[in-house]
This record gives C-alpha cells, structure tokens and sequence, in this order.
C-alpha cells in the first residue's frame, strides 16, 4: 500500500505525462493506436505505484512457495526443481513412438508424454473400417496392453515422469498394468494424464482410484490449454479451468472424499500464447486464485491442494505455413512467457506444426530452445523475475478480477458442469472475433496478414532440405504403419485366452453397472487382452452412449 | 418416378434462391475450432448449415443425400487425407451424389492437397485462409454445382 501523500504527488506527475504522451501521440504522424489483448484488455503504456497502490504484498504478492503462490509454487522456483522439458510424442505404432521418446531423451528431455491416436479410448479397434486414415497418424495407435509394454520398453517409468494424453481409464490400466509387471509400487508412481474434470463416471472412477491406490499420480487434470487453442481468451482460459475444477471437487466430495485428498491431483495444462505481458500475468493469476479459491471457498489446508502446477505447451493457432521457420522465433518468444510465468513442465511446438507432426530435426529444435533459455541466458536462476513490475502487477489484478468476475458467473448458472454449453459458446464467440482480427488486419501475424512474401526464401530453403537432408525434414503418414499395428493387434486377438477374457469382461461390466469403481476390474481385463475398441463397447453398453464417426462410445465431453 | 423425377426438378428449378445447404463434417472429435469459425461465417453469409459432426465419409454421404445439401465441407486434421477422401468419393459414388462438390479444410501436407485435389475436391482451405475467402469459394462452387445438376 502506499503512502496517502506519496500517491497525491503521484498523480500530479503522472497527469503532467500523460498530457505529454498525447501530444506526442497527436503530432507524431504514424503512432500507434492502442492495444487490445486477446482477453479485451486495453494495455497501458504505462504503470507507475499508483496502478498498484491497492496491492499489498504479503496478501496478494507474497514469497515464492508462499500462500497466495503468486510468485510460483515452489520457494526456490527453477532453482531447486528445474524445468521439466516435456514434448509430446505419438504416431506410427508404439515402436516408433518408443523411438522417439528414446531420441528426446538423447537430447535432453527429463519428462515424457504421449499421445495417442484417439485420445478418448473410445475409437474402434485399428482394424475397424471406420478408422481408417486415421491409424496412426494425429497419435501413437495403442489398441492393446501388449502396444503399451512397447511404448514403454526400455523407459524408467520411475525416473521420466509420463504424461497420458488421454481421457481413458483404458490407458490408465495398462499405465498401471505395465508397471506392475515391472514390479514398480502404485505408491512411487509419478506420472499424470489428461483426465480433464468432467461429469462422466470414467473421470471420477480415475481420480478416486488414484487417490486411494496411486498418490503421487496427477489424476486430475485442468485442459484448458487445447480449449485455448479452441480459441478462448487469457480470461476464460483461468475463469473455465478453476470452475470445471470447483465442478470437478463438487462430485468428487460426494462421492466421499475429502478436498484434501485429491486436490493436490489435479494439475493444469496451460498456453502461452503471442500476448506476452498478458500470459506472464495468467500464470501469477491463475496461481492467486487457485489458492484463494479453494482455501475460502473448499476449505482446502494442505499446501500442496493449493499450489497450482502447471504444464504448458506453446500456442500453436499462430503457427504458420508461410514462412514456416518464423515458427522458431514465435514458439520461443512463447516458451519465454511461460517460463517468466513460472510454469512447471514445457512443450515448445515445433516450426513444422502447422505443416505435419514434427520430425526428429524439428523435435530436437524444441528441445534445444528450452535449453538454451535454461541454461544461457540466466533467466531461471531468478525466481518470478517481473513480479513487482507495475505493469505485470497491475495487470495480474486485473486478469484476477476479470476471471473471478466470470467464475462468479459460472457460479450463480450452477457451477462449470451445468454451464458446459454456454462456456462453449462463449468460447467460439472469442474465436470467431479472433479470426475477424486475423482477417481485418486489427491483430497481425507476419506472413499472413502483413510481411506477405510472395516468393518466400523460407519455404525455397524447407523444400530444398528436403530434397538434400539425409533425415526426414516433414513428416508423412506411412500406410504401412497401419497395416503393422492391424497385425500387432491380432497377434493379441489370437494369443489372448477367449475363456478368460469372457469371465472378466463379464465382471467388469457388473461393476460399472453397479456403479463401483472400474480399474481394477479393467487392469484385469486389460492382462486378459482385451482391446481398446471392446472396452468403447463395454462403456457403450452400460452408460447407453454409441456414438458415429470413428467412435464406439461417445468421445468424451470437451469444451473446444 | 415420374412423380419423383417431378418433384425433384421442380424442387431444383422452382426454388433458384433458396440458400446454399452446406453439410459441415470432421474427421476428430479434437480441435474444432476451425469448424465453428467457418459454421459461423458461412452462417453470417446467408448459408444453411448442416453440421455433421464427427463423422465416417459413410456417414457424411447418409447426411449428404438426406438433406439434399449443395456441398460437402470436409475438416481434415487427424485422418490421412489420401486416403479418406477415395473413401468419401466411392461411398458418393454408390448412392448417386458424385456430382455434389467437396471441399477440405484442416491441416492438409502439400503433397496432399495435389493429389486430393488431382482426385476431385474442389477447394483445399489451409490454416488461417480469410474467412471472406471461405464464403465466397463456398457460395461459388455450391451455386456452380446446383445450376449444372438442374
């Protein structure tokens, strides 16, 4: 807070520059016209103590690893527990998917995470005429435990903590399946998966069988990061994410649990877009309320229900085709914010994302970037290092008051899980203005929409490695992958025992019926062979939810 | 059938402005947001829209020849588009609507966009393609199409 006589004399001087800024701005011919963050908010030129004379430091600021956390969850930030450089792997079979976990390692990376061709569990089997084109190719395809004991072949699941991109308990079981047979104990299992809070019993059946039998595994999980990609603002991005966990920890304590037990479970998957300042100060807000939320409001005491982790991947809507190795430049002025936000886990997306899933040279580009920020420029041996900025002070509040305001609202509709189709359509009217400030030149994006170069050097210089690289330089989809995972697949259809599979697959469906929890039941199933596509089935059955396309049993519920 | 061959000329002739019917379908369930974007503008142009949803090229041709839709928007982002759209074009084939244009969005690989282009689709919208681009290819083709089937 600031003296009384301190801010008068402050506002004397501030109003004498801001005449002096106008007169500027009103002579100088070719100014700039004032800025508009993704979020809606005007950004000031300039802040002085007086934008954030209301803010008091050990309330709202406070230390590093100290309530409200605003300055980063752990005390000695980077120092003490670097940044986890995590980028996300899948397509092909598990073998191709192992190889290249196995190269990222080469090059530094200390976390693992995969994606699956289907991140729901609920595709068809591989050899499904429905899937086809679609084996392999946007992931790893993994039908069966027998894929996950590849993927995981030669990986010290111990020591690499692995991310599941994935909503199923069928990647889940095998997870767990494989480990078991390694003899690792459930209770030093790191690791999470994208187990977005959402009102399905899958979800919950996760958190709960995680929190009893699995401790140290993030259950739970906050995707705000590909809503974001669904076009949401900073905003909705904090506001949507902490109500689906308010949501999320509603039914949780219904079932029995105790906030305590499992919040510390839940992580959040974030982005860090174009907007600098203003994802720098998502990160500090974010953190604030989550504190705040969920000690006033759920009465949440242990330390670790209240820090907010997060992994972040870099935004990819920006991305470009044109002039593709701008991306380099773009992901690292992203990965940049994100770590100044203090972020636990990094995915910086690769130049070739926008053109095909990214190859081993472009890989390791995002690997390097990462390191390069680590360990040359000095930048993670300071711990929130623009905190106490006026400006990033100042608009950490306001995106706090924004997101509060909003979480407000998602309060009073009967909380994130009733109000799921109005936080749709919320989020594609923001990307639908997004896209009119793409077109009308409002927001700008070099290549596109001004800097347009017709005979562009970049795209001349990717076409030449490509045809003089001795490595792949753009990715292509290989029919033969799938074909080889049909065969992986029936290897295990004709190996598995039809007699013991039938017992437990009976066994599993009276327990979902019953509405007990479903993985242990699952694990067994999963070691008897059975498939992906049969466990769709299975949920299809008892939860009464086909679904078209591709899929068995309805994908699940997603914002964006 | 003469009754029905009636029915449908006068359907086509007698009814030159009703609006574009554009059947909008994807291949994923994840990442939509370029499938509401365009939903929205084709929208805003006047168009009707069908959305499709997540959808097999069988199921996009069901929906295709039950609402008698003016063309076909396919967002391609997980599926291997050579090998998706041959599959759209057959299933099109066997029920008689080949002459119903096709376009493609998404991420589609160069390579791609050549051959699925050599195959028949009509228009490939890369990443960030102007909005007002899509409209206008959208109206064009659709209206190019109706006026040669009638």
């Amino acid at each position: 807070m600031l003296r009384e006589d301190l801010l008068e004399e402050l506002k004397d001087a501030r109003e004498r520059y801001e005449a002096e800024v106008r007169r500027i701005l009103t002579t100088v011919p070719g100014a700039r016209e004032e800025h508009v963050t993704f979020s809606g908010l005007v950004v000031k030129p300039l802040c002085t103590p007086a934008d954030t004379a209301e803010t008091d430091f050990f309330r709202d600021i406070s230390f590093p690893g100290e309530y409200p956390y605003t300055r980063g969850v752990f005390p000695a930030g980077y120092l003490s527990r670097g940044l986890h450089i995590r980028q996300v792997a899948g397509f092909g079979t598990a073998e191709e998917t192992n190889a290249r976990w196995r190269f990222l390692l080469s090059q530094g990376a200390n976390a693992l995470s995969v994606v699956p061709d289907d991140g729901s569990g609920n595709r068809a089997d591989s050899d499904d005429e429905r899937v086809r084109g679609l084996v392999g190719k946007g992931g790893v395809a993994l039908d069966t435990l027998y894929d996950y004991e590849t993927l995981f072949d030669g990986i010290d699941m111990v020591r690499y903590p692995c991310h599941l991109i994935t909503t199923s308990a069928y990647a889940l079981a095998c997870y767990l399946v494989v480990a078991g047979k390694r003899g690792l104990s459930f209770t030093g299992l790191r690791g999470s998966m994208s187990n977005w809070m959402r009102p399905e019993p899958e979800c919950l059946d996760i958190m709960e069988y995680c929190a009893k039998n699995v401790p140290l595994f993030n259950a739970g999980y906050l995707d705000m990061r590909n809503v974001r990609e669904g076009g949401c603002t900073a905003v909705q991005e904090i506001a949507f994410g902490v109500g689906l966990a308010m949501s999320g920890c509603d039914a949780l304590v219904e079932k029995g649990l105790e906030v305590d037990e499992f919040l510390h479970r839940i992580t959040w998957f974030v982005n860090s877009g174009p907007e600098f300042f203003e994802e720098v100060a998502k990160f500090r807000a974010l953190r604030r309320i989550w504190a705040r939320v969920f000690r006033e409001q759920y009465g949440a005491r242990d330390p670790r229900s209240l820090t907010c982790r997060m992994h972040c991947q870099t935004y990819a809507p920006t991305l470009t085709r044109q002039q593709p190795f701008n991306n380099l430049i773009r992901s690292t002025v992203y990965a940049l914010g994100a770590i100044l936000g203090g972020i636990q886990s990094l995915h910086v997306n690769s130049f070739d994302e926008a053109l095909a899933i990214p190859t081993e040279f472009s890989a390791s580009l995002s690997v390097r970037t990462q390191q390069i920020i680590d360990l040359e420029t000095g930048i993670t041996r300071v711990i929130d290092p623009l905190g106490g900025s006026y400006y990033v002070e100042w608009l950490t509040n306001r995106l706090e008051e924004e997101a509060m305001a909003l979480i407000d609202t998602i309060r009073e509709m009967g909380g994130a899980f009733k109000a799921w189709d109005w936080m749709c359509r919320e989020i594609r009217k923001a990307s639908y203005r997004t896209q009119e400030e793409y077109d009308t030149g409002a927001r700008l994006l070099v290549g596109v929409n001004t800097l347009v170069d017709d005979n562009d050097i970049q795209t001349r210089a990717l076409e030449v490695l490509r045809e003089h690289a001795d490595f792949e330089t753009l990715h292509e989809y290989s029919a033969a992958l799938a074909e080889k995972q049909v065969a992986r697949l029936n290897k295990v259809r004709r190996e598995r025992n039809p007699e013991r599979l039938d017992g437990v697959r009976e066994e599993l469906v009276e327990t979902m019926r019953a509405g007990r929890n479903m993985i242990p039941g699952l694990m067994e199933a999963v070691k008897s062979g059975l498939t992906r596509g049969e466990f769709a089935n299975i949920k299809a059955g008892v939860y009464h939810q086909p679904a078209e396309g591709p899929y068995v049993c309805r994908p699940p519920l997603v914002l964006a | 059938m003469f009754a029905d061959r009636l029915w449908y000329w006068l359907e086509r002739g007698g009814a030159v402005n009703r609006p574009v019917k554009f059947l909008l379908s994807r291949d994923d369930w994840y990442h939509q947001r370029g499938y509401w974007v365009v939903t929205t503008a084709v929208r805003n142009a006047g168009m009707e829209v069908i959305l499709g949803g997540i959808q097999t090229p069988a199921e996009m041709v069901r929906t295709a020849v039950q609402e008698d839709v003016d063309i076909i928007g396919y967002r391609i982002m997980d599926a291997a588009p050579g090998v998706v759209i041959p599959i759209l074009f057959a299933k099109m084939r066997e029920n008689g609507i080949e002459n119903i244009p096709v376009v493609v969005g998404g991420i589609v690989p160069d390579k791609d966009e050549v051959l699925i282009r050599e195959m028949g689709v009509k228009e490939v919208f890369q990443p960030l393609t102007p909005l007002s681009t899509i409209v206008e290819r959208v109206q064009t083709i659709a209206l190019a199409a109706r006026a040669n089937r009638s």
